[in-house]
């Protein structure tokens, strides 16, 4: 299997802050590749890096055998890297359609009309919105939002599929038929690589984990290699054993921002970001 | 370039930010605190320069009278105006924020343009208008350096009033963390109120005395706008501390190109502008 | 596509309403069609100005600098008439031109500011073109007095042929179809762009541009190519302007009133659609009339509190109003839309009246 994306000695400070030392990894195509650690690891910090939306204070990026380390957001879109959004900000004013469409007509280059709406429609499909298709995005509920989040990233033809948190305030059958998903999407070829708190999620879909804490790399390995490294577990303060709901954060621990949303009662929604 | 004029362009700079700092540290009050960059914040400078010319005229009142009045008026005038239309757009997007300050300062500006025309108007007659004294070579008119001190005096309160009063410790809650202060139970809604009458009262007493140094028109509201605007950034955005030396650093640059550089007085507003543009730009290239 | 073809239905029709209103309003009022024509040359005028604003603002660029533009091309017709003796319409185009290279540097180095930041760069550029040009030398631009510009039509009397107001008519229908030409460009590149993929293209860069970088969108060439329509439409228009208002002046040609007019009238009418521009155009011209002439100093009042009063009351103007009282929904949609709303503040002026809170109930 080859390496479709390369993250060497990624860093990022914010001034004095450090958000983000010394971090490497690859991902192999097809696979699919958790980051996870307790709030205020850098994880979101880390996607924004692969994805452009911050320069890296070192290291280097590789996206499909190319340097995109100082390559413009746009590009690397176009080159195959799709994201999805924690906060889900669809484009108002336009339908559902429209929106998927924003992505299949900028996503690649040289996409005509037609192909464009084949991919629109094709996302919606592979998503379940397509009987939502002209639908105000006003109007769209929690679940539906995520869908759209993934639909239009779908519709840029990623090889790479970046997920912030998907599953944060979802109800468990809802979480099930994201993780259903995101299988469905990773045995088309694409690779994921995803920030999830919800252990559950990550143990039924990860092939690698990758644990950060203090913006550094803490542990690797599988699901079970890192929920049992003591480093691990004493990072998140009390992950008990794999069939914990969720993971144990501290409760009331107010959100850094104002993104992740409340516990559903008895939910799978563990954690703030 | 005359460099013998160098002493007198630095203390005519000095001088002259005290002014500055004072308009300053109200557009930095009403950003730190309420969160609004207010677009109309020039034109309470404005409406103070022309109240105190209109108590001049009408009943003679000395200028340092009129900072009395002028106080409560624009106190009053910016509690209005919050209270009619700034309290419904603080959680609105930004640019809402910033259109609708915008259309404010264009009524206060039009307003001040019917009821007073467009001609500059100063309040001339006063007797120590043109007192002044030497000190080595320097001169020092009475009336700036009655502002300078006036300005200190009062930008010094304001710090006074936020480090030392329950109003000013309830301020700075709100200015550092809006919602957690929401949260506590302040009672967000009249601090933001009194900041905001405190913002217009500041910048309406830094106009009564830019009545008497220079001859205002209606129309100067933007301007300052904008100077005050730069002096905020340049101290950093909520940085209200930062504002008096941020004010200094303007007012001697600008000082400094009005009299050592030829034909300078003309130019100095352009120099502003260029320099509020090059260093917004520069800035934003050093972002991410 | 059936939206297409009833877009340039609609379009041409409105060409030629315009072609023959000003003989039909001859006919209707003789005499008195002077006047109205007059007003309706301002109405279109307004129309044309905030068309060619709101084409910018689609991209998230609320810009302050509207005026550098019409100014830039009022100037590049006087500059040519004084130091050229090339033909009168010569300038309009080039005016066009000059402005558009205008807006491309200003638009370079201000891509990567926001909100309040891009408005007062914008407000500072404009405030040192007016000075740097009024420093230019006299025998160039004329200094802060400017320079006369003549007009596009000088029609003669002769006598037996027509009657003398008929000058007056001729000339102001002259400007008229002159400006009607430029408003139906104007709607053609809006419409152009609404029906493209680049509506997609501004509103993504709008509500988020960092999102839209995410989905492929090229922040640079779309904020770019909407400055250029935007300023080349305003500096063609204020071409026309000078010959039409007889001189160019730095405080007149880049008057801060301009920008204000520029982007009130969107606002009003509601901003990022075609019609809207136009609605707030003629509903104001109409207005402005009365404005001006009860109050000859500061009759812009009226459009500071139609500013206040749209943001505080309709945010999406009077085609946002319309259209809720067709469709009869709520105002501004559900929950998620104030959320929305929130972010970068880059939804213009939706949710005026408060972002609702986005952890509320979801079903």
């Amino acid at each position: 299997m080859s390496t479709v994306l390369r993250v060497t000695k990624l860093s990022k400070s914010f001034g004095g802050l450090v958000a983000v030392k010394d971090v490497s990894f690859e991902a192999a195509q097809g696979e699919i590749f958790a980051i996870i650690g307790p709030n205020g690891a850098g994880k979101t910090t880390l996607l924004n890096l692969i994805s452009g939306l911050l320069t890296p204070t070192a290291g280097t990026l590789e996206l499909l055998g190319t340097d995109v380390t100082t390559m413009p957001t746009y590009r690397r879109c176009r080159l195959g890297l799709g994201r999805a959004f924690q906060v889900v900000q669809p484009f108002p004013e336009m339908t559902v359609a429209e929106n998927v469409l924003v992505g299949a007509q900028f996503g690649s280059d040289g996409v005509s009309s037609a192909e464009a709406r084949r991919r629109t429609d094709r996302a919606l499909e592979r998503t379940g919105l397509a009987p939502l298709r002209d639908q105000p995005v006003e109007d769209l509920n929690l679940l539906q939002e995520k869908r759209l989040e993934i639909a239009r990233a779908l519709a840029t033809q990623p090889k790479v599929l970046l997920l912030d948190e998907v599953m944060a305030g979802l109800r468990p059958g809802e979480a099930r038929q994201a993780v259903e998903l995101v299988r469905s999407v990773r045995d088309e070829g694409i690779t994921v690589v995803f920030i999830e708190h919800v252990m559950p999620v990550v143990r039924d879909l990860a092939d690698r984990v990758l644990v950060m804490d203090h913006g550094a790399e803490l542990a690797r390995g599988t699901y079970a290699d890192v929920t049992s490294d003591p480093r691990v577990v004493e990072a998140y303060l009390g992950v008990e054993d794999e069939d914990a709901q969720g993971g144990d954060e501290p409760v009331g621990v107010p959100s850094v921002d104002a993104s992740s949303t409340a516990d559903d009662a008895g939910g799978t929604t563990g954690g703030n970001a | 370039m005359d460099l013998s004029l160098l002493p007198q362009a630095v203390v005519s700079g000095v001088l002259a930010s005290g002014l500055y700092a004072l308009v300053s540290v109200g557009l930095a009050l009403a950003i730190g605190v309420i969160g609004i960059v207010n677009f109309a914040h020039g034109e309470f400078f404005m409406v103070g320069a022309f109240l105190a010319y209109q108590l001049f005229v009408s009943f003679g009142f000395d200028p340092l009278l009129s900072l009395l009045f002028v106080a409560p008026a624009l106190a009053v005038i910016g509690a209005l105006i919050y209270l009619s239309s700034i309290r419904f757009v603080l959680k609105a997007p930004e640019l809402n924020q910033m259109l609708l300050t915008f259309g404010i300062g264009i009524i206060l500006q039009n307003l001040a343009l019917l009821i007073w025309g467009g001609d500059p108007r100063t309040i001339a007659n006063v007797p120590y208008r043109s007192l002044g004294f030497q000190v080595g070579g320097v001169s020092i008119g009475a009336v700036p350096l009655g502002s300078f001190v006036i300005s200190l005096v009062l930008v010094t309160g304001l710090y006074w009033v936020l480090a030392a009063t329950p109003l000013g410790r309830a301020m700075r809650a709100v200015a550092q963390n809006r919602i957690g202060a929401g949260l506590v139970g302040l009672e967000v809604n009249r601090v933001y109120l009194v900041a905001f009458a405190l913002s217009a009262l500041l910048a309406g007493l830094g106009g009564v005395m830019i009545g008497v140094i220079q001859s205002p028109t209606p129309t100067v509201g933007l301007g300052f706008t904008l100077k005050a605007f730069a002096i905020v950034v340049l101290a950093g955005l909520g940085n209200i501390r930062g504002i008096v030396g941020a004010a200094l650093t303007v007012a001697l640059a600008e000082s400094l190109v009005a009299t050592l550089v030829p034909n300078g007085d003309a130019l100095r507003n352009m120099v502003f502008f260029a320099i509020i543009f090059v260093v917004l730009v520069w800035r934003s290239r050093r972002v991410a | 596509m059936r939206g297409i073809a009833r877009d340039l239905v609609v379009t041409v029709a409105f060409a030629i309403l315009l072609a023959f209103l000003p003989g039909l309003l001859r006919e209707l009022f003789g005499r008195a069609s002077v006047s109205y024509l007059s007003l309706a040359t301002n109405a279109l005028v307004l129309a044309v100005l905030a068309l060619s604003w709101d084409m910018l603002a689609r991209t998230g660029q609320l810009s302050l600098a509207h005026a550098a533009f019409t100014g830039a091309g009022g100037y590049t017709v006087a500059v040519l008439f004084k130091l050229t003796g090339a033909p009168l319409w010569l300038g309009i185009p080039l005016g066009g031109l000059v402005a558009a290279v205008l807006a491309l540097g200003l638009g370079s180095v201000t891509l990567r500011l926001f909100g309040i930041y891009f408005a007062i760069a914008t407000l500072a550029f404009t405030e040192v073109l007016k000075a740097a040009v009024q420093r230019l030398p006299t025998a160039v631009a004329g200094g802060a007095a400017g320079i006369n510009v003549p007009a596009l039509f000088r029609p003669t009397f002769v006598p037996g042929t027509m009657e003398r107001w008929e000058v007056a008519f001729f000339r102001n229908q002259g400007y008229f179809w002159v400006y009607a030409g430029l408003l139906v460009a104007a709607i053609v590149i809006s419409l152009v762009v609404q029906r493209s993929r680049l509506r997609a293209a501004f509103t993504a860069l709008r509500t988020n541009e960092q999102v839209a970088g995410v989905m492929g969108v090229n922040p640079a060439r779309m904020k770019l190519l909407a400055f250029v329509l935007s300023s080349f439409l305003a500096g063609l228009l204020g071409s026309v302007e000078a010959h039409r208002l007889g001189s160019v002046s730095p405080d007149g040609a880049f008057s801060v009133h301009t920008t204000v007019l520029a982007l009130v009238t969107p606002i009003f009418g509601g901003l990022y659609t075609t019609l809207g521009p136009i609605l707030g155009a003629t509903v104001l011209a109409g207005i402005e009339e009365t404005l001006k002439r009860t109050f000859s100093e500061g009759y812009l009042i009226g459009y500071g509190v139609v500013l206040v009063a749209s943001i505080l009351f309709m945010p999406r103007g009077l085609v946002g109003l319309i259209g809720k009282l067709f469709r009869g929904r709520g105002a501004g949609g559900t929950g998620r839309a104030g959320a929305l709303a929130d972010a970068r503040g880059a939804s213009g002026t939706d949710g005026a009246r408060g972002v609702d809170d986005p952890a509320e109930e979801r079903a």
